[in-house]
């Protein structure tokens, strides 16, 4: 099974970003980027005491193309929820992209999913980054995946093992290149299935 | 000696641990920030404009009668975090605040706007803070909170959050709400 996306960009005409949404979300950023300031990112992922079997869903990315967290059972992924106003979301992509680059052929994911945004307006927000993410970004429009997880807040991040188990847990943005957590995907990845 | 500390614990249930409080304020959007820091715990208040609340709720596609009932609310930028090394959990349905002439209030939760606008199919609420939450280390979270008091309103915040086993509670003193308009517009 293919589990990288295509750079969307070849695929979707650019639009300019609804005025409306753009303002919300340089007004948004507005007050929370000196949140970020605030709250610098760190690099602690919370383990779960005991892992719990992630809930399955199917979502598409960018050009439409379904993914099922049940059919990368074997590789470890790292699902995000994240939304385009809130910047420490857009502070740890890049981190997020990093270790992905390093290790996605050794059997790691990155599947970003969007909250409640449109595929056109978060598009028209990818072509604002400096660092372009290769992983799926999928939409979860309605927020029901989000709900299954229980998420409370973004940016929120799961950590799931091989055997689709929920392993490690952060809330609030994340430096995920950092060398302790590159270690512990390492260590999920060589775990035996 | 074993009494009096019995009696302490007696007399005192709510720990108030040493806190260090930060006020900024900006006199051009005659904004006053309010940041402290306990052991294991922080928190920033940032009050949000009338305009601006407004304006988010307006380009999220909310209608006009919701977009124009925000104004009446006092609303925060609110960031919380666990800086400590045990779990944190707080509950804003704890938190009260005091107004000049006496009276204790609430805070206006997610689940009450939620509830307020569920006949509306309205689904953006990512924005506005949960109002109860576990952080482990290093966890931090932020959006909105919300008083129903007019802009420029000032009141003391007495907020509380569990650590360790323990009950925290702590009070900072005339917090403002954000002016209706900046003192130069």
């Amino acid at each position: 099974m293919k589990t990288r996306s295509k750079p969307f960009i070849a695929h979707r005409p650019k639009r300019l970003m609804p005025d409306k949404l753009a303002a919300a979300t340089l007004i948004l950023a507005a007050w929370l980027v000196p949140a970020a300031a605030f709250a610098a990112l760190g690099h602690e992922l919370s383990r779960l005491p005991v892992p719990v079997g992630a809930p399955d869903f199917t979502l598409e990315d960018m050009d439409g193309k379904p993914y099922t967290l049940s059919s990368l059972r074997g590789k470890v992924v790292m699902v995000n929820f994240w939304a385009t106003w809130c910047p420490p979301c857009r502070e740890e992509i890049p981190s997020m992209e990093t270790v992905y680059r390093a290790l996605h052929d050794k059997g790691f994911i990155v599947l970003a999913i969007n909250q409640w945004e449109t595929p056109d307006h978060v598009f028209s927000y990818m072509g604002q980054l400096e660092v372009y993410p290769s992983f799926p970004i999928l939409f979860d429009r309605d927020s029901h995946v989000s709900e299954s997880f229980g998420v409370k807040g973004l940016p929120t991040t799961l950590l799931i093992n091989k055997q689709g188990r929920v392993v490690y847990r952060a809330i609030g943005g994340r430096n995920f290149n950092h060398s302790d957590v590159r270690k512990l995907i390492q260590q999920l990845i060589d775990a035996p299935e | 000696m074993h009494y009096r500390f019995i009696i302490a614990c007696l007399l005192f249930p709510l720990l108030a641990q040493a806190s260090d409080v930060q006020r900024k304020f900006n006199p051009q959007t005659g904004i006053e920030s309010v940041q402290v820091e306990h052991p294991g715990f922080s928190l920033k208040l940032l009050p949000l404009s009338p305009d601006f609340v407004s304006a988010v709720f307006s380009a999220r596609g909310l209608p006009k009668d919701i977009v124009d009932a925000t104004r009446h609310y006092c609303v925060f930028g609110t960031i919380l975090k666990n800086t400590g090394q045990l779990p944190l959990h707080y509950r804003l349905t704890d938190w009260r605040y005091v107004t000049p002439d006496g009276k204790t209030h609430y805070l206006k939760t997610k689940t009450q706007w939620l509830e307020e606008w569920k006949e509306r199919s309205l689904a953006f609420r990512w924005v506005l803070l949960y109002e109860e939450q576990t952080y482990q280390p290093g966890d931090w979270g932020q959006g909105f909170t919300t008083l129903p008091l007019q802009a420029g309103s000032q009141f003391d915040l007495t907020y509380s959050w569990t650590q360790g086993g323990k009950i925290y509670e702590d009070k900072i003193k005339a917090v403002h709400c954000a002016p209706a308009k900046a003192p130069d517009a």
